[in-house]
């Protein structure tokens, strides 16, 4: 490890970038479907001489313009910064890999930032022509943004036979296009643009929900009615476009859907499946709700009725985000990186010449045995875990003793084909003193806690009376 | 299809007359305001009791009370097919009924709703609400999980603290002076037999106060002429609005009850020390934390007596509202009553909080 550990107590690194990832993907999404929806409404409402929809389209490109252009930007940077801390083995091979891919994106953004703010500023500055020319340029520099970072997001989970050949000779930029169009690619691409339409429906609902239906119920009731109509592309392929997507996600990784309880912890089904389980569920009622809140009384519509989509459609993002992520385990990049930012290929050495030897991050004094075991223990475990709150090691160890732990660890350590743990823990690397001691530094954490103080002790006395 | 659908409600409606209800609901109306979400907090209240009845005959099918009840507990959250779905399912929608039970009854409170002619529905509400919390408690002991236990011996300790009455009472619920396998039993019967035969019958009432005297609304509507004054028809367009968020409702279930299943903890074993920060569900926290402050205050039974007075006391001025805030001008709100709600609202809040805070 060459880079310094970052502790994130109680939430866990992982969960930075979640918290992040998820309220960035609401507005990234919204940010590709969204310019779609404007260019689609402004060109409608030109075609069928909706003259009273350009204001409302005014006032939503300015609501557009203000969420994407500050916080969808933002947070894009806040997604970089957590990365870059929480796993910088893994975004550091992301940039070597995809340099160039990432110059493109900056390239989209630029025109998408530009454009979408003269959209903004030339509505009835400039002829209706030009400004809907703005906004197909505004449109399509979106979507290619969504084109190259889907091509950067799928590799992560399959990087492709082609680029793996290569891993690691300091050739893998010759594969580029290989890694970038891999398995994955298309499906994903496919997921995520009706997920954009989605969005784009769901965000101009909070617009539509203000248009005051007893002054204006025409326009109210059209725009409505139009872009409640933005979610059922999604409704009708979504099914399709995830069995296609799971199809070409490779067996090992599937099998994290249909494990059971023996696997991951609480439950019959693992944290994966019963995430996927919600997307399902939640997409379902965003259309049922939007058909019965939207379509059905347009009228009536109301912003607290909006919200509640936008919070349906939260938790579906945040559950769709998760299960991608979780799908990718044991590795961060497919067969290429462990989660825990172990390269694949540099277990043997690490376990030969000592996981530690590369890690200028270890504390200074105090016990070495125990220095070296919380060494290992910020390296390999805590990309995941926590001592006390997310995915707890505290609960996790439970009343294993020293050498239970002690055999867990060996267990992930041999990586045995027939280890249950193969299919969602990292490879464990290090020496075998290593291992012992990230054995005894894990059973200080599980050790019963000192006598509580008297004034707890007298409530336990009450309490036992 | 649609004739052969036809002529079967044309049968059942000769015979059951479907046809009133359908003409009955068509004609009933909802008010439209500002504040008209609050309207939905009482069909949540229903939706989850309804999940609640579902789940709980399935629990029934597996769990069994009194020395094996940890180890069918066990046995649903481990071995049983979706067994631990329906636990965990059951246990969210039980605190979520109680959450959005105490929604609606403050909205009812603060929407003056409790006024002539619908004092009894405010009694009904509260006696449901009184009903529902005893479900929770008689519900948490049933795993028999150290928690569970313990908290139940803490609860407990509420009952014992009634003057007079209050120990013998405790013996009586708890089948002893130790809660035990006979207390589970007691607690099941109570759960499952005597709680729902009451419950039922008097949301039967509740709802058919309901219907008789329709949706209160609030005094800043009453004050508008009847012409401003907007509404729709409950059938077919609030009742849509009422699955719609019912929907919402089973989604946000569903997520609970899926991404935090409802933990089973060490057997119950009553010679082990409680676990430290031992206390009630969260909606005994209040009252949990007042008996405690009385008891700092005034050590001994003294504090114990006064807490329970000062607790009864405001229970008594909370239930009888409609016979004292008589105020019936159109628009004008009786401040007082609206002061007395909202310190009521900041102190249950703020005592569970500290409740919390302190353990």
């Amino acid at each position: 490890m060459n880079y310094p550990f970052w502790d994130v107590p109680h939430i866990g690194s992982g969960w930075v970038i979640g918290l992040i990832a998820i309220f960035h993907m609401m507005i990234a999404l919204f940010a590709v479907g969204g310019g779609f929806y404007l260019v689609l409404a402004e060109r409608k409402a030109l075609r069928e001489n909706h003259r009273d929809w350009l204001e409302v389209l005014r006032g939503h490109s300015k609501f557009f313009l203000l969420l994407t252009g500050v916080f969808g930007t933002v947070s894009g940077v806040g997604i970089w910064f957590a990365i870059g801390l929480a796993n910088p083995e893994a975004t550091s091979a992301l940039i070597h890999n995809f340099v160039f891919g990432w110059a493109m994106e900056w390239v989209f953004f630029i025109v998408e930032l530009t454009t979408a703010a003269v959209y903004y500023y030339t509505w009835g500055r400039v002829s209706e022509e030009l400004h809907l020319k703005v906004g197909w340029l505004y449109a399509a520099a979106s979507f290619f943004t969504l084109f190259i970072i889907n091509g950067i997001l799928a590799f992560m989970l399959t990087p492709g036979d082609a680029w793996l050949a290569v891993a690691g000779t300091g050739q893998e930029a010759s594969r580029f296009w290989q890694a970038f169009f891999n398995p994955t690619y298309w499906p994903n691409l496919l997921i995520r643009t009706l997920i954009c339409a989605s969005l784009a429906g769901v965000w101009a609902l909070v617009t539509c929900s203000r248009i005051d239906g007893e002054r204006q119920p025409q326009l109210k009731t059209s725009l409505v009615r139009w872009s409640a109509k933005w979610l059922v592309p999604s409704f009708v392929l979504l099914p399709a476009a995830f069995v296609w997507y799971l199809w070409t996600v490779p067996e090992s990784q599937r099998v994290l859907l249909h494990l059971g309880i023996s696997t991951i912890g609480s439950g019959m089904f693992t944290q994966v499946t019963r995430m996927m389980l919600i997307v399902g569920l939640t997409s379902g009622v965003i259309v049922a709700v939007t058909y019965v809140f939207a379509w059905r009384s347009p009228l009536e519509f109301n912003l607290g009725q909006a919200s509640t989509v936008v919070l349906l459609a939260v938790i579906a993002t945040a559950s769709g985000e998760y299960t991608r992520e979780t799908l990718r385990k044991p590795y961060v990049i497919g067969r290429y990186m462990f989660s825990n930012g172990v390269r694949v290929a540099t277990v043997d050495q690490l376990n030969a010449d000592g996981y530690l030897t590369r890690s200028l991050w270890t504390r200074q004094g105090g016990d070495p045995k125990r220095v070296q075991g919380e060494a290992m223990f910020r390296g390999q475990c805590m990309a995941c875990h926590t001592v006390y709150g997310y995915r707890s090691m505290r609960h996790l160890l439970g009343d294993r003793n020293r050498d239970a732990i002690g055999n867990l660890l060996t267990l992930l350590h041999d990586y045995k084909p027939d280890s249950p743990y193969r299919a969602f823990m990292p490879h464990l690397a290090g020496t075998k003193e290593e291992i012992a001691a990230l054995r005894d530094f894990l059973a200080t954490l599980n050790a019963p806690a000192s006598p509580p103080p008297a004034s707890k002790v007298k409530k336990i006395a009450a309490a036992n009376k | 299809m649609k004739a052969l659908f036809s002529s079967i409600y044309s049968w059942a409606d000769e015979r059951l007359g479907l046809e009133d209800l359908v003409q009955f609901a068509k004609h009933k109306t909802v008010p439209v305001h500002s504040q008209a979400f609050w309207y939905y907090w009482g069909g949540l209240s229903l939706f989850f009791f309804v999940i609640q009845c579902v789940t709980g005959v399935l629990l029934l099918l597996y769990y069994r009370p009194g020395p094996d009840a940890y180890d069918s507990v066990r046995q649903i959250t481990y071995d049983t097919n979706f067994g631990w779905l329906v636990r965990s399912v059951h246990s969210w929608a039980a605190n979520l009924m109680i959450a959005a039970i105490f929604v609606h009854m403050f909205s009812v409170y603060f929407m003056k709703a409790y006024r002539k002619p619908r004092e009894f529905g405010w009694w009904s509400g509260m006696a449901l609400l009184g009903m529902a919390m005893v479900f929770g408690f008689s519900g948490y002991l049933l795993p028999m999980d150290d928690l569970a236990y313990f908290a139940t011996k803490v609860g407990m300790e509420i009952f014992a603290a009634v003057p007079g009455i209050g120990p013998k009472l405790a013996d009586l619920v708890r089948g002893g002076p130790d809660v035990s396998e006979y207390t589970v039993h007691r607690f099941f019967a109570l759960h499952v037999v005597v709680l729902p035969a009451v419950f039922v019958p008097m949301l039967g009432f509740h709802l058919w106060l309901v219907q008789r005297h329709g949706n209160a609304e609030p005094p800043s509507e009453e004050a508008k002429p009847e012409a401003q004054r907007q509404s729709e028809s409950f059938f077919p367009n609030f009742m849509m609005k009422d699955f719609a968020m019912w929907l919402v409702a089973f989604n946000v279930l569903s997520v609970l009850a899926f991404m935090f299943p409802w933990n089973l903890g060490p057997q119950a074993d009553a010679l082990k020390p409680a676990p430290l920060g031992i206390h009630p569900e969260w909606y005994f926290m209040s009252q949990f934390q007042i008996l405690k402050v009385f008891g700092d205050w005034f050590p001994g039974k003294l504090g114990e007596i006064l807490g329970i007075v000062a607790f009864t006391a405001g229970l008594m001025l909370w239930l009888l509202i409609p016979l004292y805030d008589l105020a019936q001008e159109a628009g004008r709100r009786a401040r007082r009553a609206t002061y007395f709600g909202l310190f009521t609202l900041v102190a249950l809040i703020g005592t569970t909080i500290w409740a919390y805070l302190v353990l």
